[in-house]
């Protein structure tokens, strides 16, 4: 530790300031590099409909990420939202016939909360207070989700059916339109400020980020560490289910295996987008970031025509080397 | 005074590490009830459960996992954990097979099949030990990446082998009904029995996974035995893949993550801490054992209609279970010290 | 100095330094230790003593001065390599891997060089043998009482035929006993030549058993002599002892009711500990490390979960489970480690100064932000806190610096009762006699202070009212204008 204090430090030129964003960020430029590239090769890339198709594809994503970053912002890991999503979605589609769409949903919202807290009520008991405990017990209880998801539905996948007399609420969330925005956007935007101003305005969204801060000096100074854990955990059950909501409106069935690739997309979108993995540092308006240029990565490949494992492979490496330059900077940034 | 305190705390430490073993006994006699229990109620288990054609099938299908778990009890020990074997073992399988009917000699693939595994295991190395970045999320990430490489080669459809005498290597019966795939699963326990009680490396990877400060003090080079743990269960996992593809005489590309944590979660309930320090080859061979029993048991239960995906649920439930124990009794130890 | 016959010193310690950002742990040390000699190493906390065994044992690396061990001049070792050399330290965590058993521990690393498992089991019960311990070579150290740990690594030390043993603080967790059977073994190594350095705050074991016996105090040797020409109360006074300026403000005198009390807290460490604090005062606790001091403020903050205990504030009882609980009843504490519990290092000066007050500034849910700023300026200028700004990284800041911040944050908060356990450790003087100055203002405020701290002046010069603590027990109390520093150091070592 340096027993000067440094000097003020002295504006820095833009170019300077952008070299370092760059250097920091380089998955930024790699997904940059990859839209001007995709943009001259397929040049249906920038039509109207392929960026409707993008922001379609966001839909779930977007809910899953924005949970994922006050997890992740207190220092801890949520990877049981795979089995909420695949949870949440069979019970809500099984449940139209018997009590109508409106309680369908809220009745899976419901679940998607539940399973946060049993999550956070796990991590709180145990007393597991380091990110690797977390890790455990959350991928445990993905396993249970979605074990419990493929038992109510006897692993047969669901379909969404509606006359066409009814109004169904997950046609409008898919398809219909507020103004110019489609259903979901507006959903997601409502969403993001709800977050952002919980995580920039209110007392426990500042709770969280010093959570992540150093948790023994936080409980020390009164800040209410239990309850931010069942808060960030609540949260991301919450938006896990709406999430799922959204993808059963896009495709219009409850498969019980359909949550499981949103885990590593979610850690993905959350860390590219520029918050620290080990907590302390972040924010819902980077993870929104990080979502659209995971979406925008997913639609490039897409249309460059590469193959589905070969994406698939794509997220692993993206996932390894996201993390292995966030472990690389925080070691740099602590001197 | 003083002195009562002491005695006290060590003997709440012992107690903590022996109600770690005494609850972890616990849940392997619940499984083990459960086991007799559920082979006893149902009609479809009871009278096929408790036969030397079930047991030598329990056996066969547990060989493979228990391979796998070889490695990962060393990775674990050492304080490391490994969550590609699950891909490494489909991926290796995969790249066995599309060698062999492209003409290549069986013993060329499967030694190439296992230097991948070696070459996994070293870049799981690099970047979780040198790098230091979280190797939960490291191996997570390059299982994704191994199943979709598999995928990508078999367009995700199995691959059968077009030499039928590659099958005999796992499925050639020596010592009347028991396969050859058995005779290598012991010869793997036995190999990593020998290494963590006999070899230096052995006893440094407890040491490292133990206390990695003082292990550093006395010498022992931290880091290059924490390496070495991930290119053995990289390996393992590699060889583990070689024998199911044999196994089988095909190979498909669908392992999920899944099979990394049941190894692991099994791996624990044998002894094995996910903090390091504890667990031995032996102790995961039971844990293993009685975990595929338990599944045995369960899937013969899959005739049974609406109780089918319960087994699956009430795995979930034993494996998180362990994993909280695990924490549970680190606090504990943690409060008593 | 040590007269000594024709043997020549096994160790030789010339003019060492050490600093540390704005400590100076080590100034111009030297002493010599001969083999076959038992050498006591007395000093206070912070005295320099394990700094100095840090460099002996490689931990450390010394700035400036000559370290000469068996004729060989050692510079920049590394722990194996000090060990290897034959010079082995025991510390008094003790460094085994407890979840392997005693005889591979003694032989830690060194596994088949020493005959693998059969070899090391064998050599480790010899070793454990030639001093007379019991112990099962196969048992599993956790299992272990700290006497027979001690054990393992008195036969580890001779598994590399060390010829000097540093043994620090060693008797602490031992019974009376296991003491005796510790004096034994080291009369046992002393007639095999070897020579022990023996550090510890229990000054009768010194006088018992150690032959020659060296003082320290802020980081220099005061006197190296034999035991037979040292008294406890030289011992004490060496120890203790040093001049005096105008470092300190003059004590503050507005002392008033009663406003705290514990009557009765016990737990593992605390035994029937009574307390009470006025309003007004600043009360100093003195002890010494592990002597309870800060497990009795911390169950006293609810930082930890505690049994027994009963608290009244003004008079009433009180529960308090956790922090929360404590600062709503007015108490703030600034704790011992301000890097591990007290501050976020990656976060701005203003938000760890608001971080305690910031509930207040929430209505409806809500933070009111721009406060913050106001709050962390006001006190970054009463405090004098060098930074460029209140939105620059603390973790930027001095030692010194940050400690006010922390003490900034405590104080927006008006509190009652306030505890400050180690306030100017790693402090400048002149930063330290601005805190000083700040206390004052505190209780003339109508607040009251516990104060705990290792530098004796300062609690001696601050404070209204002194307890000791001495192995958990709140043994002595004293008026420091008139008790003197030997007194009361005296009781702090009482039950040591």
């Amino acid at each position: 530790m340096s027993a000067v204090t440094q000097p003020l430090e002295a504006r820095r030129s833009v170019s300077q300031t952008v070299g370092n964003f760059l250097r920091d960020n380089p998955i930024y430029v790699a997904i940059v590099g990859l839209v001007v590239v995709t943009s001259i090769v397929e040049p249906k890339f920038l039509t109207y409909s392929n960026f409707d198709n993008i922001i379609r594809s966001a839909g779930t994503l977007i809910f899953a990420a924005l949970g994922m970053t006050f997890v992740i912002m207190a220092g801890f890991l949520d990877l049981s939202i795979g089995g909420i999503i695949s949870l949440v979605a069979v019970v809500t589609v099984t449940l139209i016939d018997r009590v109508g769409q409106g309680p369908a949903i809220l009745i899976g919202l419901t679940v998607g909360i539940v399973c946060g807290l049993i999550n956070s009520g796990l991590i709180l008991s145990s007393g597991a207070l380091t990110q690797a405990e977390s890790l455990f017990i959350t991928f445990g209880m993905s396993l249970v989700y979605g074990a419990v998801a493929l038992m109510y539905v006897q692993g047969v996948t669901q379909f969404l059916t509606y006359s066409e007399s009814d109004i169904s609420i997950f046609n409008a969330i898919n398809s219909g339109t507020i103004g110019f925005l489609s259903v979901f956007t507006a959903m997601a935007v409502i969403a993001f400020v709800i977050l952002f101003i919980i995580e920039r305005r209110t007392y426990m969204g500042r709770a969280v980020v010093l959570t992540g801060g150093n948790k023994i000096a936080a409980r020390l100074a009164g800040v209410p560490i239990s309850k931010s854990i069942v808060m960030i955990y609540a949260i991301s059950g919450l938006l896990s289910a709406i999430g799922a909501v959204v993808l059963v409106s896009r495709v219009t069935l409850a498969d019980p295996t359909m949550g499981t690739p949103y885990m590593t997309q979610a850690i993905l979108a959350v860390v590219v987008g520029g918050t620290a993995l080990a907590g302390g540092r972040g924010s819902v308006l980077w993870t929104v970031v990080g979502t659209f240029l995971l979406v925008l990565l997913n639609n490039c490949l897409n249309l460059l025509g590469v193959s589905s494992y070969v994406q698939f492979m794509i997220w692993g490496i993206i996932l390894i080397t996201v993390i292995w330059l966030d472990t690389v900077k925080q070691a740099r940034v602590r001197g | 005074m003083s002195a009562n305190t002491v005695t006290a705390n060590t003997r709440i430490v012992g107690a903590a590490k022996s109600g770690l073993a005494f609850q972890k006994a616990f849940l392997a006699i619940i499984l083990v009830v459960l086991v007799m229990a559920v082979s006893q109620l149902f009609p479809a288990t009871r009278n096929n459960f408790f036969t030397e054609a079930n047991f030598i099938n329990v056996l066969k299908s547990a060989s493979i996992f228990i391979i796998l778990a070889m490695g990962e009890t060393i990775v674990l020990i050492g304080g490391g954990v490994d969550l590609s074997i699950g891909g490494m073992m489909a991926f290796s399988g995969v790249v066995v097979i599309l060698l062999m009917n492209a003409g290549v000699p069986i013993p060329v693939a499967i030694a190439l099949a296992l230097l991948v595994g070696l070459g996994v295991g070293a870049i799981n190395a690099l970047i979780s030990v040198y790098q230091r970045a979280e190797p939960f999320i490291i191996t997570l990430g390059m299982g994704i990446v191994l199943t979709g490489a598999g995928q990508q080669l078999t367009n995700a459809r199995p691959v059968s082998s077009k030499v039928p005498a590659f099958a005999d290597i796992a499925n050639f019966k020596i010592l009347g009904p028991i396969p050859l795939l058995v005779v290598v699963m012991i010869a793997v326990v036995a190999v990593t029995y020998w290494v963590l009680r006999n070899t230096s490396f052995g006893r440094n990877v407890y040491a490292i996974g133990g206390d990695a400060e003082v292990a550093k003090y006395s010498g022992i080079n931290v880091r290059r035995t924490k390496a070495t743990t991930y290119l053995i269960c990289g390996l393992l996992a590699a060889l583990g893949g070689v024998m199911l593809a044999s196994q089988l005489n095909s190979a498909s590309s669908i392992a999920g993550d899944s099979t990394a944590l049941y190894v692991v979660c099994a791996v624990v309930v044998g002894g094995t801490s996910v903090a390091g320090g504890l667990g031995g080859a032996i102790k995961s061979l039971i844990g293993l054992l009685l975990l595929g029993l338990l599944t045995n048991a369960f899937n013969m239960l899959q005739v049974d209609s609406y109780v089918a995906y319960l087994p699956t649920a009430l795995l979930g439930v034993i494996i998180v279970s362990i994993l909280w124990l695990d924490s549970f009794t680190r606090k504990r130890r943690r409060e008593a010290v | 100095m040590v007269e000594e016959s024709a043997t020549q010193a096994l160790l030789s310690v010339r003019d060492v330094s050490k600093a540390f950002p704005g400590v100076k742990a080590l100034d111009h040390v030297s002493l010599e230790v001969t083999g076959g000699v038992v050498h006591g190493i007395v000093g206070e906390n912070g005295a320099g003593k394990s700094t100095l065994m840090k460099i002996l044992s490689g931990v450390y690396e010394k700035d400036s001065g000559e370290i000469v061990y068996e004729g060989r001049t050692i510079d920049k070792i590394t722990p194996l390599e000090s060990m290897q050399m034959g010079l082995a330290i025991i510390y008094q965590e003790l460094n085994l891997v407890n979840t392997m058993s005693v005889g591979e521990n003694v032989f830690l690393g060194r596994f088949s060089e020493s005959g693998g498992r059969r070899g090391v089991h064998a050599k480790a019960r010899k070793l454990l043998d030639s001093i007379g311990s019991k112990v099962s070579t196969h048992r599993m150290v956790s299992e272990l009482s700290v006497s027979d740990k001690q054990m393992v690594e008195i036969a580890k030390a001779l598994s590399y035929d060390s010829k000097l043993i540093i043994m620090d603080e060693p008797s602490s967790s031992l019974t009376a006993d296991e003491m005796d059977k510790l004096v034994r073994i080291i009369h046992d190594l002393k007639s095999k030549g070897i020579a022990i350095i023996y550090i510890s705050h229990k000054l009768d074991e010194i006088l018992g058993f150690c032959d020659v016996v060296t003082v320290m105090r802020d980081g220099r040797v005061i006197d190296t002599r034999p035991v037979s020409e040292m008294s406890r109360n030289q011992m004490i006074s060496m120890m203790v002892g040093r001049t005096i300026e105008n470092e300190f403000p003059p004590r503050p005198e507005s002392v008033g009711e009663t406003i705290l009390e514990i009557k009765n807290m016990n737990t593992r460490k605390l035994k029937d500990v009574q307390l009470s604090l006025h309003k007004g005062e600043i009360l100093g606790l003195v002890g010494l490390v592990g002597s309870g001091r800060t497990e009795l403020v911390r169950a006293l903050f609810g930082a930890d979960k505690v049994a027994k205990k009963s608290i009244y504030l003004d008079g009433k009882p009180v529960e308090i489970n956790n922090p929360i609980d404590a600062i709503n009843l007015g108490f703030a504490m600034v704790p011992e480690d301000r890097k591990l519990q007290g501050l976020l290092l990656g976060f701005p000066v203003e938000q760890n100064i608001s971080l305690a007050v910031l509930i207040r500034l929430t209505k409806y849910g809500f933070v009111d932000s721009s406060q913050e700023s106001v709050i962390s300026d006001r006190e970054i200028k009463a405090l004098n806190i060098k930074t460029p700004s209140g939105k620059t990284r603390i973790r930027t800041l001095s030692g010194g610096n940050q400690q006010k911040a922390i003490i900034g944050r405590w104080l927006e908060m008006k509190p009652r009762i306030l505890v400050l356990d180690e306030p100017t450790k790693g402090i400048d003087v002149g930063a330290k006699y601005e805190i000083y100055l700040l206390m004052k203002k505190i209780v003339e405020d109508g607040g009251a202070i516990i104060l705990i701290s290792s530098e004796l002046p300062e609690v001696l010069h601050m404070s209204n009212r002194v307890h000791t603590i001495s192995d958990g027990r709140v043994n002595g109390e004293f008026d420091p204008a008139v008790a003197s520093a030997d007194e009361i150091m005296a009781m702090a070592f009482e039950f040591a």
